[in-house]
């Protein structure tokens, strides 16, 4: 560090590492690449509440049907090992998943144990600076094939967008109590492409429910 | 229910739809009594704003009596009178905590849209196309309030509908667009635009401690309206007038030191820059015609303020951005951010400092509002506002 400049009141340590791979000796990194039948989502959001409680929030496995899209059953197996549905009847995907790192208020990390989906990914909570809130960054690895049109069959969005809405419904859900959606609203007759245009808007899939005490 | 329904470019029209419901904990559901058509409707009957569908139901200004209450609201109850703000804001987020309402990261369901076009997404907002939430509006008898522990502003004195209708959007539309302008006691303000947020930007100048507002619009009606407020008129539509050359004749040569630009993406210009972006926007080779503001970036004053309340949707042409820097002005913009301004301007109604109802020209029944979209974007009529009552079944006048 320079020692000739040193007016800088409000600045914090420069870090030496950052969530997720951000930081790495103070320079910024960007997210992995994409390879053959793998791909990376790197996706972070700003939230106004404490790192402990969002980590709770996470680690309560049996609790993300009410705000991971199209997670219909989470059943704990263990202390680290849960087992995963998704999607309804007739029509699902099942997996087993095992936690690989546990650090209260700080750090989640994860990967499939078998079933129908390969996957593993990690979640970080750390104060963002000046005190602005927490900032959750998400790195998931999805190795996809055959899994990966199923998911898109069964989701209506692309694996990596599905990881980005499902930090941002949780954000809505912790900031709010709530998940934002429109489904089930009035709406004149939406002619012949109304179908169409409301895939291409993701206004297909459906919203989770965000908690137990939804109006009905 | 009846509702006035968006079924493409152009075409608008009253249907049944299903009555609706609570969705969400903190909802309500909302008798509506009131609601008008914002001149930012003429936009989507315009289609100028992308993401709109066949059966959106229509209408971001409304009022009315609370029907029903979702479990977690707990300030607003059955028979509460409120009016709504058009944008739907969370109050939790970082945004509506810094008091950026319209910037709310929680209440848009469709975010990825927008955040595909801007970078980020803005709130939510009633009946203005999918990449703004696709959330149905209040042109309608009934309309379904999210996040009603946080917007709707509850009415608790007996001043009619027409009194507060406008805390809605347009009346602190208009005076957040004079705060945006960073008036000084004794300020000259240039206002283009006279029709309704044009107005009560008039107005909020004159609150804010302009001496003079000059105003700028083509339609007698509206002039006249200017005019009754006190603010200085500028026809741009006579063939001898220049809106550069009157506004440095009223203000020594020097320009006004705020200009405000209430008219936005389709403006109409008497020049050949107006030729310029019909053409370009016909070829979808530009998507705004943004003639106002390259006259306001040239008319401001050095050092003075641009603030911008019209809307603007995405590219935009031939803006003299050197002039900009060159004079080293500041530009203010955005959708109102509504719940900072709706109480004090309700007290400035109820203390009988402003009657926001004076720019009603037209009153309408829901049937009555197709036509009157044509009317009014034809300007035609004299409209300088409609305002419908969603329950009669004949119009007042």
């Amino acid at each position: 560090m320079l020692n000739s400049f040193t007016e800088k009141p409000n600045a914090e340590t420069l870090p030496q590492s950052g969530s997720a791979g951000t930081i790495l000796n103070g320079r910024y990194l960007a997210p992995p690449e994409d390879n053959d039948h793998q791909r990376w989502v790197r996706t972070s959001a700003l939230i106004q509440s404490s790192p402990e409680d969002l980590y709770r929030r996470w680690r309560d496995v049996e609790s993300a049907p009410h705000w991971q899209e199209q997670i219909s059953k989470v059943t704990r197996t263990g202390d680290t090992t849960s087992h995963w549905v998704m999607g309804a009847t007739g029509k699902t995907l099942e997996w087993d998943s095992e936690v690989l790192a546990d650090e209260p208020g700080k750090r989640i990390a994860w990967r499939t144990i078998g079933g129908d989906s390969e996957n593993a990914g990690e979640v970080i909570f750390e104060a963002a600076p000046g005190g602005h809130g927490t900032i959750v960054t998400v790195l998931q690895e999805l190795k996809l094939g055959k899994f990966g049109n199923a998911w898109e069959t069964l989701m209506d969005r692309n694996p990596k967008q599905s990881v980005i809405e499902n930090l941002r419904h949780f954000k809505a859900l912790a900031e709010t109590g709530e998940i934002p959606r429109t489904e089930g609203q009035p709406h004149g007759p939406r002619g012949a492409i109304g179908q169409i245009k409301k895939s291409m808007y993701g206004e297909r899939v459906k919203i989770p429910t965000g908690n137990d005490r939804r109006a009905s | 229910m009846k509702a006035v329904c968006w079924m493409g470019k152009s075409k608008i029209e009253t249907l049944d739809v299903a009555d609706p419901t609570l969705l969400n904990p903190h909802d309500t559901i909302i008798k509506v009594t009131r609601t008008a058509i914002c001149g930012s409707d003429l936009h989507l009957f315009d289609g100028f704003i992308p993401t709109m569908e066949a059966g959106d139901i229509l209408g971001h200004e409304f009022m009315g009596i609370v029907e029903e209450v979702g479990p977690d609201v707990t300030n607003l109850k059955r028979g509460d009178r409120v009016v709504v703000p058009f944008t739907i804001a969370c109050g939790s987020c970082f945004f509506c905590k810094k008091q950026f309402w319209s910037a709310c990261d929680n209440s848009n369901p469709n975010a990825h849209l927008m955040e595909a076009a801007y970078g980020y997404s803005g709130s939510g907002l009633f009946g203005y196309s999918h990449m703004m939430g696709g959330y149905a509006g209040g042109q309608a008898q009934y309309v379904r309030v999210p996040f009603a522990n946080v917007g709707p502003l509850k009415i608790e004195n007996d001043l009619p509908d027409e009194k507060v209708l406008f805390l809605s959007d347009i009346f602190p539309t208009g005076y957040m667009a004079a705060e945006n302008a960073q008036i000084e006691p004794g300020d000259t303000v240039a206002i283009w635009g006279c029709g309704p947020v044009g107005q009560f930007a008039i107005a909020s100048a004159f609150m804010l401690g302009a001496a003079r507002v000059i105003a700028i619009d083509r339609l007698p009606e509206r002039l006249e309206l200017a005019r009754s407020l006190g603010a200085v008129t500028v026809d741009y539509s006579h063939e001898d007038v220049s809106v550069l050359t009157a506004l440095k004749d009223l203000t020594g040569g020097i320009g006004p030191d705020s200009c405000i630009d209430a008219v936005g993406l389709e403006a109409h210009s008497t020049e050949l820059q107006g030729i310029y972006d019909e053409i370009k926007t016909k070829l979808m080779l530009e998507t705004d015609r943004p003639s106002v503001l390259r006259q306001a970036i040239q008319a401001v004053r050095k050092g003075g303020t641009l603030s911008i309340p019209g809307v603007y949707g995405g590219l935009l042409d031939k803006v003299p951005f050197g002039a900009a820097f060159g004079k080293g002005i500041t530009m203010k913009m955005g959708q109102t951010n509504m719940h900072k301004y709706m109480k004090p301007l309700l007290e400035r109604i109820e203390n009988g400092q402003i009657d926001p109802s004076y720019i009603i020209s037209h009153r309408i029944t829901l049937e009555e509002a197709p036509k009157m979209y044509e009317i009014w974007r034809d300007k035609k009529d004299r409209v300088t506002k409609i305002v419908i009552d969603p329950w009669a079944e004949k119009s007042a006048a």
